[in-house]
């Protein structure tokens, strides 16, 4: 049996579970899918994901499931994993499960595997592939020893929309035993971090604009590149420099770092600064008037052009997907 | 808005070697005459000590000896002796070596170091004293009681781009000291401060400066032996440009490679980065560096100005040592054990004052005394008129150092100097031929680098929402000077701060990148019509140097 575990916050599912059930299905390969749903008062995630061709949704609660801790997480799921002894406990690769996985994988002295991008073969025999030193190397892991075995998966690599859906699973409620002497964290109420309001790291996709873009003016074209690609927006520095969008935007070694796996440069030249901060994109794509500029150095696919000309196009041909 | 303030007895504005060399005499003072233990305190703009500090570098052991004469116990951390010593004439494509060395620029016995490493270790052995070294601290302003120094404030931190209080804002802190000693470099911002308050430079001659610019490279070890040092003149440089190259190689095939430009040159359109380039593409230079890499780039500028340059370095409470007070003989290109000298000699000064209870100018004149006694003068006085004499061009300028030599420095009149700002040449006035260091070169990224990419091994960062630090109150940007000079900023400046954009009318308009700065004050010092000023930017930004 497949154990995944799915996150919500607040009654509401975070998406990376619906990857994580995408690769669950290809993993299967017969074996039956269980999903468990912890909180307080999970709400109606429950039978959200009930719909997701599964042959089971747990649904366990207990007040100190609220809010989130690591020990509380650790012990509700030590608890539940022992009794209903999966082969593969399976979970997206969020904040949360990075803070609680290796815990409870340590608890139950059972192996790891994190971060992991594929999924080769089903079953007892699937082989997972990760990436190892910032990407440089790949790695492929099997997982040895008894079951359970836990994995998990990187977000954005498997697609949430892939979930085969089925017909509605049944709903199990459990309590499960916590003891909150054993508590050691007491979480203060969230703070807004101070106001990086968009996080670019996480990004899958960046439209980014530079100098090329010339003026103001012209943002709102890029902006609507980055919409229909379901990217965010960024920028070098001058561009941020200049105030014409906010400096939480900014690429580089005096901006963010990123690696999405696809950034579009708009006529950005391709100073050492700039690439430093988005070198590790996975697919890179320039468009720029000049050819002799040196982000086509980096890029995967390059176009020497007028982005004026070409980014229109993009946009007509993105919305015909549509 | 709450202010904090401390109170210290000599606070030292500046922890390079002169500040540090003070520090560091101040507590051999303690120990050895014992009473009342004074209290000192060292700021420092940069981060960590020594990361905005760049050299040759080539030290004359001299002072060091005298300052810790235990130092290789100490790990005094060199690169290498020297062993062997050129100079070279370069023309654009051959080189001619100088039959004899000449005397100055005879290094046996120096050692070649990285200041950074220098610098790094001596605030070591400052902080093994118990001396306080506040790290990535600007002194912003200067406190003043009259004509007297009473100290310095720090810089604001957490101010946005356009003045507005950040969440972070922390308001600057007051240093009130019984001696504060300037040691914040070669145009230091307090130091140019006090010049014109204090009318410290008043019947002396002009300063006068140069830019150096250095990048580090790593070449196959075996092709050239650590301990070689060579200084070239000539090519790229025109006759009427003073300054040269230099390579100084240390182990495992790293390569010192720098040039130095007088900041007192008449073409609008010259650029030294470009010079620095063209230097590279010299044959032999390409030979060296073929199949290197380069690892580290930085500018600074220094004092050349020489001994008839040097300002009153005492007033009441204050003294001004080291690059501050252009203490660099520019003959033979060495200036750190000269400030190492007059940060001990400003110490002794300072222990004494306040022993005695007296720290007005009176008192404090001593220093100039100890000063006239003390091999600084001894250097500095024979070559006071030789960077001037490079003024009438190259061959004018070599014949006068060697007479210099000869006569011990006997002259019948001091040359008269002018300030390297007004010796620019408008364009319409500029003889229009244009010789090589005029044409645009080519970049490779290879072996020569254009200044964006130069200044990303600078490790230069700032925090980009703060105001800029170069003020430029001006509007001469948008009228005259793109007809009157061709806006030499964009040339001067060796770490492209400085960008012209065009409005849409055609408008030519300045736009300051003040993150790229590396904090070498060159802008402050030629910009042809002085409407520039560098104030530090939020303490601990800047470059970081690192073996350097």
């Amino acid at each position: 049996m497949i154990l995944v575990i799915a996150e919500q916050r607040d009654g509401r599912l975070n998406r990376a579970t619906w990857e994580t059930l995408a690769a669950a299905q290809m993993l299967a390969g017969g074996m039956p899918i269980t999903i468990v749903v912890l909180g307080a008062a999970p709400g109606n995630v429950a039978q959200e994901l009930a719909a997701a061709g599964v042959g089971e949704v747990l649904v366990a609660t207990n007040r100190a499931l609220d809010p989130y801790t690591p020990d509380a997480y650790v012990m509700a799921l030590g608890g539940l994993i022992r009794s209903v002894l999966p082969t593969y406990v399976l979970l997206p690769h969020t904040y949360q499960a990075r803070d609680f996985a290796p815990m409870l994988a340590a608890r139950l002295n059972k192996p790891l595997v994190t971060d992991v991008t594929a999924v080769t073969g089903t079953g007892t025999g699937a082989t997972f592939t990760r990436l190892m030193f910032q990407g440089k190397l790949v790695a492929q892991v099997r997982p040895t020893g008894e079951p359970p075995w836990f994995v998990t998966f990187q977000i954005g690599a498997f697609r949430a929309d892939a979930v085969r859906k089925g017909p509605a699973a049944s709903i199990t409620k459990t309590d499960v035993t916590i003891d909150p002497t054993l508590i050691r964290q007491k979480p203060e109420p969230p703070v807004q971090a101070v106001k990086q309001a968009v996080d670019l790291s996480q990004a899958e996709r960046i439209v980014a604009v530079g100098r090329g873009i010339k003026s103001e003016e012209n943002i709102p074209i890029a902006k609507k590149l980055a919409e229909a690609m379901g990217a965010e927006l960024a920028a070098s520095r001058p561009i941020c420099d200049n105030g014409w969008l906010p400096m939480e935007r900014q690429v580089g070694s005096s901006g963010q770092t990123v690696a999405p796996k696809l950034y579009v440069a708009l006529g950005i030249s391709g100073a050492i600064q700039h690439l430093v901060g988005m070198k590790g994109a996975r697919t890179i794509v320039a468009i720029n008037k000049d050819a002799e500029a040196p982000i086509f150095e980096v890029a995967d696919y390059g176009i020497v052009g007028d982005l004026f000309e070409i980014v229109p196009a993009m946009i007509v041909e993105l919305e015909k997907e549509k | 808005m709450t202010r904090e303030s401390l109170d210290v007895d000599v606070l030292i504005v500046g922890g390079g070697p002169a500040g540090l060399s003070a520090a560091l005499r101040l507590a051999q003072l303690q120990k050895e005459k014992g009473g009342e233990r004074l209290s000192i305190a060292v700021l420092e703009k940069a981060r960590e000590a020594g990361a905005h500090i760049l050299s040759g570098a080539i030290l004359d052991l001299s002072t060091l000896r005298d300052l810790i004469p235990d130092y290789a116990d100490k790990g005094a951390p060199f690169a290498a002796e020297v062993h062997h010593d050129a100079v070279y004439f370069f023309t654009q494509t051959s080189k001619l070596s100088f039959p004899i060395i000449p005397p100055p620029l005879r290094n046996h016995g120096n050692a070649i170091i990285s200041l950074n490493a220098l610098v790094r270790w001596l605030s070591a052995q400052v902080e093994a004293e118990g001396i306080d070294l506040f790290s990535g601290f600007a002194a912003q302003d200067i406190l003043m009681d009259g004509s007297r120094v009473i100290g310095v404030r720090t810089g604001d931190r957490g101010i946005g781009k356009r003045g507005e209080q950040k969440p972070n804002f922390e308001a600057g802190v007051d240093i009130r000291a019984k001696v504060t000693i300037f040691c914040d470099g070669v145009r230091g911002n307090l130091t140019k401060e006090l010049l014109r308050r204090l009318q410290l430079g008043k019947d002396r001659a002009p300063e006068v400066f140069a830019l150096g610019i250095k990048e580090l490279w790593d070449v196959p070890a075996d092709r050239m032996a650590a301990g070689t040092v060579f200084h070239t003149m000539g090519y790229p440089l025109r006759q009427e440009e003073f300054g040269g190259g230099f390579v100084y190689a240390m182990p495992e095939g790293r390569l010192s490679v720098g040039f130095v430009v007088g900041l007192d040159y008449k073409d609008p359109l010259f650029d030294p980065h470009m010079a620095f380039n063209r230097f590279k593409q010299h044959p032999f230079m390409q030979t060296l560096l073929e199949g290197g890499q380069m690892v580290r780039y930085g500018a600074k500028a220094l004092p050349e100005g020489g001994w008839n340059a040097v300002p009153q370095p005492y007033m009441d409470g204050g003294l001004i040592a080291g690059d501050a007070g252009g203490f660099v003989n520019a003959l033979r290109l060495k200036g750190i054990h000269l400030a190492m000298r007059t940060g001990m000699l400003a110490a002794e000064t300072a222990f004494d004052a306040i022993r005695a209870g007296d720290t007005s100018a009176s008192s404090l004149k001593r220093y100039q005394d100890r000063i006239d006694a003390s091999p600084v003068r001894a250097e500095l006085y024979p070559v006071r008129n030789v960077h001037q004499a490079f003024s009438y061009g190259l061959f004018a300028g070599m014949a006068f150092a060697g007479v210099s030599l000869f006569t011990r420095g006997w002259w019948v009149k001091d040359l008269q100097a002018h300030p390297g700002h007004e010796r620019m040449e408008k364009l319409q006035s500029h003889p229009t031929s244009i010789p090589p260091p005029r044409n645009a070169t080519t970049i490779d990224r290879r072996l020569t680098f254009d200044k964006v990419t130069n200044v990303h091994f600078s490790g230069t960062a700032h925090d980009e929402d703060q105001p800029p630090h170069l003020q430029v109150h001006t509007e001469v940007c948008s009228s005259i000077c793109g007809d009157e000079y061709g806006h030499p900023c964009l040339r001067f400046c060796p770490a492209n701060v400085y960008e012209i954009v065009h409005e849409a009318d055609g408008t030519p308009r300045l736009q300051i990148n003040a993150s790229n700065c590396v904090h070498c004050k060159t802008c402050d010092i030629i910009d042809p019509y002085q409407v520039i000023t560098w104030v530090p930017p939020e303490g601990g930004g800047g470059p970081q140097y690192n073996g350097m």
